[in-house]
């Protein structure tokens, strides 16, 4: 008798256990094609890169054993390889100032007031998401270019011919147009969600138009801010078709760099450590936007908990 | 401070009325409420006198000077929003001192100022928390005092406890009521409840479909009201379509109930010009009936109809009757927990002449259905 109740509280266990495993496979079960992807296809191609920088370069094509730091040493070290970084950078802070600049009112307008026009005008938006970069970019050296329709006009009114592509301005150019949409989405739903009443309350208690503006939308806009901002900063200085199409090769990026190295000097190491360092660059200037931005999200970190 | 005038005031959004003539009169330091239903112009016509929406029609001053067209940030007053619209992003210090900085008042005496209004709503020391650490309640104390800072001389205030429990509600009207006295500004209050209208104004515009239909101080409107949708609006009525049969004086007359087909008829208080045969409205308050055994004597200007009861429900303070006439038509009775008649009984309703009050019907009819 004793025995069978045993077995029983045994087989019971089991079927318990087995039910917590079957519910944990249930739960796992979902993720796990992307999880399989992820490591296939992210992890170790990462991990890969990771060695691959940290091995001797032969010659062209031929890596050696062993682990050494000189493909670091060559990227961090190197003029003419900091030169490059430093216009990626500069070219990324600029465009991310312009997106926000241009962004902004756009958003504020689109999430503020009951336009009739307001589907037109997000299309207008969102339309560059519709193109693929390289059309966008072509678009942009048909109006551009030295004999381009601005050019003409330009030369057409007597003022001569002015240089507008296949140099900084005309990266620039392009990547505010490829990125802007992703700033204006960014920033759309925080200036959404600034309550009429907190504007209503403002302006009952004295203040203009542009204090409650600067007092109380803008502040409180400050999450989409940093989002779109560190989007739009990532996007361009990992950016490669608007810098090569629009600045030819007068204006060097780091990933145009890396790509060099890979292709034309088949260098895989001192590749993989350059994509690296500017991995690393980004991760220092993100840090550094949230750093800076924490102290003003305080209160608005409170109310969106 | 100031005195509020209102004349014919209009507003449309799109096709929409929302406010649709309204004029007001408010005296100084008086306590005025909108009363009514919600999506009747009560708030937009507060937002027009604020300067947040500007009239289609109409002229609105404060004292002898024209606001009509003075943006709320150019106009000397406090409101306070349903919401309480407290900036998340600001302190609760700051949030008080946004008014003061706004009209430029030095450092030091912001500081004291503040700090003198928290005291009086009884928050100080909270200066430093963020409006999402605060309680109901103490945000709502927080909106007040920020619209008070600025000592305005018109206070708004829109329906600033709708959001609060019950208790805390009861509480906080007599608070913001006192306060109110205190200071003696002239305040506008927005409210969908009637209870707290009854409590804190002094006297109460009772808003329909963007007009209103009666101003008065709230036994007037409790006691007297002009319209069909002010007495079904404001507590308990039983409304029963009438007609004049005589004029006895002139706040006297005598109706026929077609309704009812009575043999008996009822005489009633009236106010202000009724003709013989006019279609009126009979209005019963369940607490200004008693209920009696049917032999019961009837004293002197006392209606007395004769009633069945249908059902009895035991309230706490009050047992809660419907009564049946003898055709059907179902009324509802208030009496004392005390008195206790049995369902299915007959009984005598009977309610003094001063008890029973004559209402003309409204022109257009779109009293809800209570």
């Amino acid at each position: 008798m004793l025995g069978l109740k045993k077995k029983d509280r045994l087989v019971e266990q089991i079927l318990a256990s087995r039910r917590v495993v079957f519910r944990c496979f249930c739960r796992y079960a979902l993720i796990l094609p992307v999880a399989v992807f992820i490591v296939v296809f992210l992890v170790i191609p990462y991990a890969n890169m990771v060695v691959t920088s940290l091995r001797p370069f032969l010659s062209a094509g031929r890596i050696g054993h062993g682990l050494t730091l000189a493909n670091y040493q060559k990227a961090l070290a190197d003029p003419y390889y900091l030169k490059v970084l430093g216009t990626t950078v500069l070219c990324g802070l600029i465009t991310t100032a312009t997106c926000l600049l241009l962004g902004y009112p756009i958003a504020h307008h689109l999430a503020q007031r009951e336009t009739k026009h307001k589907g037109i005008l997000y299309a207008i938006v969102l339309s560059p998401l519709l193109v693929g970069a390289v059309v966008r970019c072509y678009g942009w050296m048909l109006l551009l270019a030295d004999n381009g329709l601005i050019n003409s006009f330009l030369q057409y009114i007597g003022l001569g011919k002015a240089k507008l592509m296949y140099n900084f301005f005309g990266v620039l150019v392009g990547l505010v147009h490829i990125y802007l949409p992703f700033m204006v989405l960014s920033l759309i739903g925080p200036i959404q969600s600034v309550d009429p009443t907190w504007r209503s309350a403002a302006r009952t208690l004295g203040a203009s138009g542009k204090r409650v503006f600067w007092r109380i939308t803008f502040p409180l806009s400050i999450p989409g801010i940093i989002s779109g901002s560190v989007l739009v900063f990532l996007l361009t200085v990992s950016s490669y078709i608007g810098p090569i199409l629009l600045g030819g090769y007068s204006v060097m990026v780091t990933p145009m760099l890396i790509v060099q190295t890979i292709l034309s000097g088949v260098n895989y190491p001192l590749g993989a450590a350059l994509s690296f360092v500017l991995v690393g660059c980004i991760a220092i200037a993100v840090i550094l936007i949230f750093r800076a931005t924490d102290k003003l999200l305080k209160g608005v970190d409170i109310y969106e908990a | 401070m100031a005195t509020i005038s209102v004349t014919e005031l209009h507003k449309k959004f799109r096709d929409v009325v929302a406010v649709d003539n309204v004029s007001l009169e408010i005296s100084d330091g008086e306590l005025v409420g909108l009363l009514g239903p919600s999506g009747c112009g009560k708030t937009t016509t507060l937002r027009c006198i604020a300067g947040l929406e500007l009239p289609d029609q109409g002229r609105i001053f404060f004292g002898e000077e024209d606001v009509t067209f003075v943006p709320a940030e150019k106009k000397d007053i406090g409101m306070v929003f349903q919401n309480y619209a407290l900036f998340p992003h600001l302190t609760i210090f700051d949030n008080v001192a946004f008014g003061l900085r706004t009209r430029k008042v030095p450092r030091a005496k912001i500081k004291e100022r503040v700090d003198e209004v928290l005291a009086t709503v009884h928050l100080s020391g909270l200066g430093q928390r963020y409006p999402k650490q605060l309680s109901g309640g103490q945000q709502q104390r927080v909106a007040l005092a920020r619209s008070l800072v600025t000592r305005p001389k018109v206070l708004l205030l829109d329906e600033p406890l709708a959001n609060l429990d019950a208790k805390l509600r009861e509480q906080m009207r007599f608070f913001t009521r006192s306060i109110q006295r205190d200071l003696g500004t002239t305040t506008i209050y927005v409210t969908h409840d009637q209870a707290e209208a009854m409590v804190i104004c002094d006297r109460i515009a009772v808003m329909f479909s963007g007009s209103v239909d009666q101003v008065g101080n709230p036994r007037e409107i409790y006691t007297k009201p002009v319209t069909e949708r002010v007495a079904d609006f404001i507590g308990l009525a039983n409304l029963v379509p009438a007609r004049v049969k005589s004029l006895v004086s002139d706040c006297l007359c005598v109706l026929d109930i077609p309704e009812l087909e009575l043999a008996e008829t009822i005489t009633a208080t009236h106010e202000g010009q009724l003709s013989t045969g006019q279609a009126v409205i009979l209005m019963i308050r369940p607490e200004g009936t008693s209920l009696d055994k049917v032999d019961a004597e009837t004293e002197k200007d006392v209606n007395s109809l004769p009633v069945t009861v249908k059902t009895r429900t035991f309230l706490g303070n009050v047992l809660d009757y419907r009564v049946e006439t003898a055709n059907g038509h179902v009324l509802r009775v208030e009496e004392g927990p005390g008195k206790l008649v049995e369902v299915g009984a007959p009984a005598l309703l009977s309610f003094p002449y001063k008890n029973a009050w004559t209402l003309l019907v409204d022109m257009d009819k779109t009293i809800s259905s209570s």
